[in-house]
């Protein structure tokens, strides 16, 4: 828990002072990101998009000798969204750029191809050394219980590094996590991106320099890829990465549909939570990754998308509780991928993992029998088998992530 | 002639930096080291760390927290604020890292407690901070625990008068967290002269030079609004470049 409150919970939502982007409550017990998605329904979205028309405008390259603005995509997410809006709204030419997480899925691969083709944009990809990769999954899993930072870290300094190097100072990001889950700011703060963000919250307070140590096996030589520009050169180019959220309604379902119905992106079901469009790209996302957050903080992924869904008067609170309490506990897949991809045994993992389990909300009864006491349980309110509802996802690929593929694509070009 | 500084402020509730706005309400913003360590990047003259819950809630000034910004190393000087009731939790705090510290409710209820921990410190690492906001002709300091203003008192003022402190940090308590919001005519009421530290609703460069150009003003701060943007501090210092402040610097390899 990044604060030092007791656990308290949101009226409206199934967050709570817990939350490790941090969490405030007012003083009628509702939470800060409630408070803040209440300006959704208030502010002028026309008038804002016409602030960022104004922003962006300077940015455009008249000369056609470069690129307009650089976005950040993978092949899930809000990528066909954030590209959609920057190619055929604002009439930009973006260099999509991508960083390879190596356990990208057929369905990822897929959409990224896709998205490339129909949007006609050029993209770069970052492909860092594998074996480097494993040293600090290894590293990052065992120290702080954590697989995916080396994607994240990669996902934010790569579009960074690509602003200097090509010299295209404007950078498009789609949703801001700490708005949208816990109302960090007001969308009228118009915040923009940072690097003390991302070591805060994204990198968890560990940038690339912070995992070396004398105790480890990871190397200057394995990390200097993951190095943050410096302030020099930031200001240099005049790096700029702004947020879409702040000026657009964010809905990530509705935004979805949209892709589906338009541009041909393609979702599937997950066990572990009922959103379908998320992270289809990754096979360790909303499994090994989904399970070591609900280790390490007492809830997962299910309960961030059904907040969401709460938030947007889509489902009650009972509701979404009783879907968190479905998804939560299933069983994750793909271990073995996993474990053949970094070279660990199954029941080795399983002990690193179980060594960050937080026991705020795990007691082991027995050896390796764990109770789980998270958030989830922890609430008064009942959310019951009869509340589960459909929450209306389209799924447009029933074979989830192709059971048929044993590895991961550590490198897809891309099929259609 | 000595320059004038620019402070960056982080607000810190149950041990998380928040955003504060107008007294009353708080938005997450993260570790407090993190946004300490960034400061320091960056280029603040000086770092005030306000831990705003400790003296209401009676739990002494947080150390744990100091002892994280500790170990962030921070060669930017450090204010520490929150929850310090007598000399030897003054004394704690210094020895804790911060270099300086800031009083709020000791100087109204136990101002010679305020004289003690001089006598023991230096005025030059006490600030007294005042929560003020314009009413009728004159300003009154707001008791942020009763939620009420009131006016000055004679002890409080002899406090100042007498040197106790070596300046005193203007908070425009209403205004706090709000863009361009700062009321200047607060700093003209005080009723002694102290260098002021001005605080609440500072963001922009017009109103960051009409600050500064007054001559009680010898540093102006400011919190929420450095977090919005990369690189705040530097951009502030490049749009002041005519006053008297220190330049801007980027950090190279």
């Amino acid at each position: 828990m990044l604060n030092n409150l007791e656990l308290k919970y949101c009226k409206r939502c199934l967050y709570s002072t817990a939350h490790p982007l941090g969490l405030t409550l007012d003083g009628e017990g509702v939470c800060s990101g409630c408070r803040i998605h209440e300006e959704k329904d208030t502010l002028d979205w026309d008038e804002r998009f016409e602030k960022l028309k104004a922003l962006v405008e300077p940015y455009k390259c008249n000369t056609g000798k470069n690129y307009d603005c650089i976005v950040p995509v993978s092949g899930g997410v809000d990528s066909y969204f954030i590209v959609h809006t920057v190619k055929n709204i604002l009439k930009l030419n973006p260099l999509l750029v991508t960083y390879n997480n190596y356990w990208n899925t057929p369905l990822g691969i897929k959409n990224l191809a896709n998205l490339r083709i129909k949007f006609n944009c050029d993209i770069l990809y970052q492909n860092i050394n594998p074996i480097s990769v494993k040293k600090i999954t290894r590293s990052t899993l065992r120290r702080f219980g954590s697989v995916y930072w080396h994607c994240i870290a990669g996902q934010t300094v790569f579009p960074v590094q690509t602003s200097i190097t090509s010299r295209i100072p404007l950078i498009i990001w789609g949703g801001h996590q700490g708005i949208e889950q816990v109302g960090m700011f007001s969308h009228e703060h118009e915040v923009e991106m940072t690097r003390r963000y991302r070591k805060d919250h994204d990198l968890m307070g560990f940038e690339a320099d912070d995992l070396l140590s004398i105790f480890d096996t990871i190397q200057e030589e394995d990390i200097w890829q993951y190095r943050y520009p410096s302030d020099a050169d930031m200001n240099e180019v005049g790096v700029r990465g702004i947020y879409l959220s702040n000026y657009v309604r964010w809905d990530p379902k509705e935004q979805h549909e949209t892709m589906i119905d338009q541009f041909g992106y393609r979702t599937t079901q997950f066990d572990r939570t009922f959103d379908c469009y998320d992270f289809v790209d990754c096979f360790n996302y909303m499994n090994l990754h989904d399970l070591l957050k609900l280790y390490k903080h007492g809830y997962s992924k299910v309960t961030d998308h059904a907040t969401r869904e709460i938030r947007h008067n889509r489902i009650t609170r009972n509701q979404g509780l009783a879907l968190v309490k479905k998804y939560e506990q299933s069983e994750i897949k793909y271990i073995d991928h996993f474990c053949n991809w970094i070279s660990i045994k199954p029941h080795s993992l399983q002990w690193m993992m179980d060594a960050h389990r937080n026991p705020k909300y795990w007691s082991e009864s027995s050896f390796r029998k764990w109770n789980f006491n998270g958030v989830s349980k922890q609430r008064i309110e009942v959310g019951s088998g009869r509340d589960v509802v459909d929450p209306s996802f389209i799924v447009t690929d029933d074979d989830r992530f192709d059971f048929t593929i044993t590895n991961y694509i550590t490198i897809g070009k891309g099929y259609l | 002639m000595l320059k004038k500084r620019l402070i960056g402020v982080i607000t810190v509730k149950d041990g998380l930096a928040v955003q504060s706005i107008g007294y009353r309400r708080y938005l997450p913003l993260g570790k407090p080291w993190c946004i300490a360590e960034n400061l320091d990047r960056w280029g603040a003259d000086e770092i005030l760390v306000l831990s705003i819950d400790r003296t209401e809630k009676n739990i002494g000034p947080d150390y744990k927290l100091l002892s994280s910004l500790a170990k962030a190393k921070l060669t930017t000087p450090l204010i520490y604020g929150g929850g310090i009731s007598n000399k030897n939790e003054a004394n704690k705090v210094i020895h804790a890292g911060a270099d300086r510290i800031c009083l709020d409710a000791l100087l109204h209820e136990r101002p010679r407690l305020v004289r003690e921990i001089a006598d023991v410190l230096g005025v030059q690492a006490i600030i007294g901070a005042l929560p003020l906001s314009k009413i009728g002709d004159g300003v009154q300091w707001y008791n942020y625990r009763t939620k009420k203003s009131g006016k000055f008192t004679d002890e409080l003022i002899k406090l100042f008068s007498d040197g106790m402190m070596s300046e005193a940090l203007i908070i425009d308590w209403k205004n706090e967290g709000r863009l361009n919001s700062f009321d200047d005519s607060i700093i003209k009421n005080v009723p002694f002269n102290v260098p002021q530290i001005v605080f609440g609703g500072i963001s922009e460069q017009s109103q960051m030079n009409k600050l500064l150009a007054c001559g009680s003003v010898s540093a102006i701060s400011v919190g929420n609004f450095l977090n919005y943007k990369e690189h705040a501090v530097q951009k502030i210092r490049l749009s002041l470049s005519k006053q008297n402040i220190r330049s801007a610097l980027f950090e190279s390899d």
